[in-house]
């Protein structure tokens, strides 16, 4: 019993998670101002900045719309399709996705900003 | 009343602002101006309050002569002199009776706080601050400085201005009727070689301004327009470097009051005004406008408060919109209490008194007064040295 949980822990750990989705929870977690979700999926040179990518969308009812998210082949970028929609009074801006940038760290694949 | 009485100062105040030569282009004398008069009866009391004692009623149309005021403005002391110039008459008016003299700037009047303020209160104690700022800014030394280093280094293009903030100074109606030659200036005619000097660079979309930005997302490349900036660049390196503008007017606060505290405004600010000194671009602050009606009210004041400070510590220059507009019907804003108000045209219209109803128009009218500054106290010398 031990042993199947251990490994099921094991399976399920981050280290074997998948850069695009990594990603895909981050932009998630950014459009809801979730600072506590985005957290564990900042790479820690940008752990200054949290703040800042929670509060970009605080307020302007954004959503995500057509993402879809691919690694570009064994490289540590990921692109994205879609945009992100947000909402001021009447007036709704799109922010297209781009490509981002991802690292992992302990074991476990971070966002890292736009890919330069 | 203390409100409306505050907004009478402010209207008072507005119309040395909105007088088409700046007030500190003269000469003012603050202690002797003779030709001030209360516009209605008002009574004297013998300290800035009412709860001192009345001695006597000033008849409407009197001449006095203003000795000083306290703190935050609110009350004046007055004196009054016979033909042989003898002193009969000295105490306290409340200053939103008076018809202030044209030649009076409100600002440099003497304060007198050895007597006790009756009418202070915390509230207005956090005002006096505002009150006191110039509605148009003296360029500080620093700035040329600033210019100079700007023309050096980064290769600014004098004749280029841009803007930065949120819808407020997004707006196709802030600045950009620079770009067209349709404007009908009225008294302020003398601003049409300022506007033609640096009209055409309004002409071009400010990617630094944007509905919904705030001081954080001016720094995430997600606000960035992803076709004309490079990756991982953020709104204002984008903007600063297309336009290698010589000049920047930079308004935040209304969007920025839901999302952050007055400390968070303060350090996001002075990021934004070294990012742009250390392009050589004069950065001019603004204040911003406020109805007191509103929701955190209080916390917008600290913002303005902040602002000033600012521009105090880097000797940048800063626009007192939030004490012009303090004058005008809703304070100068939309319905929305949020945007300015339009005055009904797409151009440049200053000739029909629409800057005492519309608050687009007075920001207009404020920051090509300073633009105008600028020019001739910045660009024009620097041009002239060379």
């Amino acid at each position: 019993m031990l042993l199947g949980c251990l490994l099921l822990a094991a399976c399920t750990s981050s280290g074997d998670s998948d850069p695009a989705q990594t990603v895909e929870q981050y932009l998630q977690a950014k459009v809801a101002s979730d600072e506590e979700a985005m957290r564990p999926l900042l790479c820690s040179a940008m752990e200054a900045d949290l703040t800042r990518e929670a509060s970009s969308f605080a307020g302007l009812g954004a959503r995500l719309e057509n993402m879809t998210c691919t690694r570009d082949g064994e490289s540590n970028t990921v692109t994205c399709t879609g945009a992100i929609v947000a909402t001021y009074g009447t007036e709704e801006s799109e922010f297209p996705l781009e490509s981002y940038s991802v690292v992992q760290e302990d074991g476990a694949w971070k966002w890292c900003g736009e890919a330069g | 009343m203390r409100l409306r009485l505050v907004q009478v100062i402010v209207l008072l105040t507005l119309a040395l602002i909105l007088s088409p030569t700046s007030a500190q282009e003269e000469t003012p004398e603050p202690a002797s101006a003779r030709d001030t008069t209360a516009y209605q009866r008002v009574n004297l009391f013998t300290g800035p309050g009412i709860t001192f004692q009345i001695i006597d009623r000033i008849p409407a149309g009197v001449p006095i002569t203003i000795i000083a005021r306290n703190r935050s403005g609110t009350w004046v002391h007055i004196q009054r002199e016979n033909g042989a110039g003898e002193v009969y008459e000295n105490g306290w008016v409340i200053s939103g009776y008076l018809n202030l003299s044209p030649e009076l700037n409100f600002g440099d009047v003497p304060i007198n706080d050895t007597v006790g303020d009756a009418d202070a209160d915390s509230d207005m104690s956090q005002l006096h601050d505002l009150y006191l700022v110039p509605v148009i800014p003296t360029i500080s030394d620093a700035m040329r400085e600033v210019y100079a280093r700007g023309q050096e280094e980064n290769r600014n293009y004098p004749h280029v201005i841009t803007k930065v903030g949120d819808s407020i100074t997004a707006d196709e109606l802030y600045l950009e009727p620079m770009s067209q030659s349709n404007y009908r200036l009225g008294a302020y005619q003398y601003l049409e070689e300022t506007i033609r000097f640096f009209g055409a660079s309004t002409s071009v979309d400010s990617v630094a301004a944007r509905v919904g930005m705030t001081t954080y997302t001016i720094f995430d490349p997600a606000w960035a327009d992803n076709t004309l900036c490079e990756p991982r660049e953020t709104p204002l390196d984008c903007e600063y470097r297309r336009k290698r503008p010589s000049i920047s007017f930079i308004l935040f606060g209304p969007n920025d009051l839901l999302r952050m505290n007055d400390q968070q405004f303060d350090t996001q600010i002075r990021l934004i005004v070294e990012n742009t000194l250390a392009h050589g671009i004069i950065p001019v602050l603004s204040t911003f406008s406020y109805d007191p009606g509103m929701g955190l009210w209080l916390q917008s004041v600290n913002f303005n408060r902040r602002l000033v400070g600012i521009a105090a510590d880097y000797e940048v220059p800063i626009i007192n919109l939030w004490l012009a507009a303090r004058a005008l019907p809703e304070y100068g804003l939309e319905g929305d209490h949020i945007h300015m108000k339009h005055w009904g045209t797409t151009y440049l219209k200053f000739d029909t008194g629409n800057v005492a109803f519309s608050g687009a128009s007075l920001r207009n009218l404020l920051t090509i007064r300073t633009l105008d500054e600028i020019r001739n106290t910045v660009i024009l010398p620097a041009e002239n040295a060379d």
